[in-house]
């Protein structure tokens, strides 16, 4: 579609903005029952908005969060899995096993993380592949990968982006606090100095209702501003910042393998022309 | 050193594997003669071992943190600019992402490489960057990241193995797993092989999207708490009116102009952009800190750009796609220690995108292909050589060539009776417009000879739309 024929979504993306745009899942809205505190899986579809109504919009990935208990005391187990299906039908996955301290931001204290890429036929490219293993000692990181250990330096308090999805469902639903901390984005990428506060509780429209959810946000470097909404029971619905917004929906898993096969499907067709193109 | 007979051998494999990358065959006869002429050229200078490439989308120049921003916060672009070369007055061959990327990756003018709009492949004719490294070096050849000539992502690139693709226009999400993957393509790879790779990433153009998001001024900040800290505006926010008509409507039509945005709405576009600097330097950082930690920082040359920049509020513009300093001038870092000075600032030389392929050429000890348009930054950078006295840069959609000396700046759009001129020593915010004075009449003749002199070496394609237009502006 010409850009001229598009019509631009104009401002920030809320709930009730992603229920216009045909982004949330029929069965968005919680089930009844709410989940145990301490044992619970979420499955967010990765949406991401090109700023127009009419094309551009896709799903391109789901992440799945599980909360376990842990064996340590005060800890808890965050095990993450992440894949994105990408231009030409590579993908990636990226699988953590993360211990978090019970607190306020469920601080990592140690982690495994592998990160593996994928060609468009399935096959590993094993060449791109990682896999670490990381322990926070004080401020200091202490990374092993291939058998090689090397230590990083990292401002305290410390968080990151996955251990939010589980600690900003217990924050307290009051303006007057504030969480600052800094934040492993991925588990790697340093950004410092985030402020995390709560909004409010805000009606949303959702088609013809309209439903109260209480919204976070979180403001600092390295990130657009992120605003987590959760529903009454405080089971976080979705986490938006600017074009991306991760939703919750139990077939995230079902939409992404589709799209992976469709996108298998057109780049086969894809080498088919280039090939009969260069006989 | 290496013998001679090697050097043959590794020239015939190279040559297959470049019709294996997609070279035609006329380009593959053109390339061989060039072959015999890189071997007797090849300078006996010391050559890093390995070469990466990073390349940001749409980076205003003044986004650095060690480069005097102080609105952002960029520790792995503050190390670059400190292990080596920065310079100030670098221009982008063309203010738009597919043909800025044209003419760096083939040397020569969007408009030569038939790249004059977004979404157009290289010619075929004229070997890229990785295609001319696989068959004159040994040097194994990669890239990650976005493309965008043709299409934004592809998995096939003539010359280079492609290591990740990416997602449309998401760099928020994207450049994070292209760095990751680039990070394990380092900590796996034997030290012992050679590489070129090519890390492009997508940010900081999440601001497109910014833009759709936030057209609609609310009156209000969305996030209160931000009032104390949103960047001001810059000085040249307000500016001389005397501009060509293409550049006014261009502005026109660009979201702050369609709903009217407070100084309050501008200030926080810049806030928004300076995160994206900050998300995609923690990228970079990713990359940087995988190359120190597996040893190859010392014997690799790394160059850092970006395709073009951002209006970012100078001239009240958004985006690119015009000649102002804002769209068009790019940050250009180059670092290899022991060989390229460390934390040195180049104010005085001027540097275009057209100049990365004949450079790297030079750093890997062969022949740039014919009739590169840039220059070899060699000199430059480690002696301080200078290597031209005046840069052009042409503008895609608008059809515009400027030429840029040490001292001025002449800007004049195809079919546009206003020129624009500024004095770039005493308003290097391009706020007067001297085109019309008396007292710059010969100044500004002088650059119009430049520039028609310029044109007149030109090989524009008869393939690219308006090809005469493009081929004389002036």
């Amino acid at each position: 579609m010409a850009k001229a024929n598009r019509t631009i979504v104009g401002s920030p993306l809320t709930p009730t903005l992603l229920a216009d745009l045909g982004a949330l899942a029929e069965r968005w809205v919680s089930p009844d029952t709410p989940d145990s505190r301490n044992r619970w899986t979420r499955m967010y579809r990765i949406w991401t908005c090109h700023g127009y109504r009419e094309t551009g919009n896709d799903d391109v990935g789901y992440l799945r969060v599980r909360k376990e208990p842990s064996s340590a005391e005060g800890t808890f187990r965050l095990r993450v899995e992440q894949v994105v299906v990408e231009t030409d039908a590579l993908r990636s996955r990226i699988e953590a096993d993360i211990v978090c301290r019970n607190d306020e931001l469920a601080s990592p204290v140690k982690w495994r993380l592998s990160s593996r890429f994928f060609g468009p036929d399935n096959e590993e490219q094993g060449d791109l592949g990682l896999a670490e293993t990381v322990s926070v000692q004080a401020d200091t990181l202490v990374i092993e990968t291939s058998g090689a250990t090397r230590r990083r330096q990292v401002p305290v308090p410390l968080t990151s982006d996955w251990s939010l999805f589980e600690a900003v469902e217990r924050l307290d639903v009051d303006t007057a606090r504030k969480w600052e901390v800094n934040l492993l984005a991925g588990l790697s990428v340093l950004m410092p100095g985030q402020k995390i506060s709560y909004r409010g509780l805000c009606q949303e429209k959702l088609g013809s209702r309209a439903i109260p959810l209480h919204c976070f946000r979180q403001l600092g470097h390295g990130v657009l501003p992120t605003e987590y909404w959760l529903d009454r029971d405080r089971r976080l619905l979705a986490v938006i910042s600017m074009n991306k917004a991760y939703i919750l929906d139990d077939q995230a898993e079902d939409a992404i393998e589709r799209r992976q096969r469709a996108l298998q499907e057109s780049y086969r067709k894809a080498q088919m022309r280039r090939r009969k193109a260069g006989q | 050193m290496r013998g001679e007979t090697e050097m043959n051998e590794r020239s015939k494999m190279n040559r297959r594997e470049f019709i294996k990358f997609g070279g035609s065959a006329v380009a593959l006869v053109t390339h061989g003669a060039a072959t015999a002429r890189s071997r007797a050229a090849a300078p006996r200078r010391p050559r890093p071992k390995n070469i990466l490439l990073i390349i940001t989308d749409q980076q205003h120049i003044d986004t650095i943190r060690a480069g005097g921003c102080a609105h952002v916060r960029t520790p792995a672009l503050d190390r670059l600019k400190r292990r080596g070369v920065s310079f100030t007055q670098s221009y982008s061959a063309n203010p738009v992402c597919s043909p800025a990327r044209s003419a760096i990756f083939s040397g020569r003018t969007s408009s030569e490489a038939a790249v004059p709009v977004n979404g157009r492949p290289i010619r075929s004719e004229l070997p890229n960057l990785g295609q001319w490294f696989s068959a004159h070096t040994d040097y194994e050849t990669f890239y990650a990241g976005k493309w965008h000539l043709p299409r934004t992502y592809t998995s096939d690139i003539p010359g280079f193995k492609v290591l990740h693709t990416g997602i449309g226009g998401f760099g928020y999400l994207c450049d994070t797993l292209m760095s990751r993957a680039c990070e394990g393509f380092l900590r796996n790879r034997s030290r012992s092989r050679p590489f070129l790779l090519v890390t492009s990433f997508m940010q900081p153009h999440d601001i497109c999207e910014w833009l759709r998001l936030n057209t609609e001024d609310p009156g209000r900040l969305r996030y209160p708490e931000l009032e104390g800290q949103l960047p001001p505006l810059p000085e040249n926010f307000d500016f001389d009116t005397r501009e060509p008509e293409v550049v006014s409507r261009g502005r026109a039509s660009d979201e702050p102009f369609k709903t009217g945005w407070s100084r309050r709405q501008w200030r926080y576009y810049l806030w928004s952009y300076y995160r994206n600097i900050e998300y995609v330097d923690g990228q970079i950082g990713r990359v940087l800190q995988a190359l120190d930690d597996c040893g190859y920082a010392e014997d690799t040359l790394v160059v850092f750009t970006a395709d073009h920049g951002e209006g970012l509020a100078h001239h009240q513009t958004v985006r690119k796609n015009t000649l102002y300093d804002e769209a068009v001038r790019v940050p250009l870092i180059v670092s290899w220690p022991g060989h390229v000075p460390q934390d040195r600032t180049e104010a005085a030389h001027l540097a275009s995108g057209l100049d990365i392929l004949p450079t790297l050429c030079a750093y890997a000890g062969i022949a740039a292909p014919e009739h590169m348009r840039g220059k070899n930054l060699r000199g430059v950078l480690e002696n301080g050589t200078p290597a031209r006295d005046f840069i052009v840069s042409e503008v895609a959609g608008n059809m515009g060539r400027m030429v840029r000396s040490e001292r001025y700046k002449y800007v004049v759009y195809a079919g546009d009776s206003t020129e624009q001129f500024f004095d770039m020593k005493n308003d290097p915010g391009e706020t007067r417009n001297l085109a019309a004075e008396a007292r710059c009449a010969s100044a500004v003749a002088e650059h119009k000879d430049l520039l028609r002199q310029w044109e007149s070496r030109l090989d524009v394609p008869k393939a690219v739309s308006h090809r005469d237009a493009w081929w004389y502006i002036r």
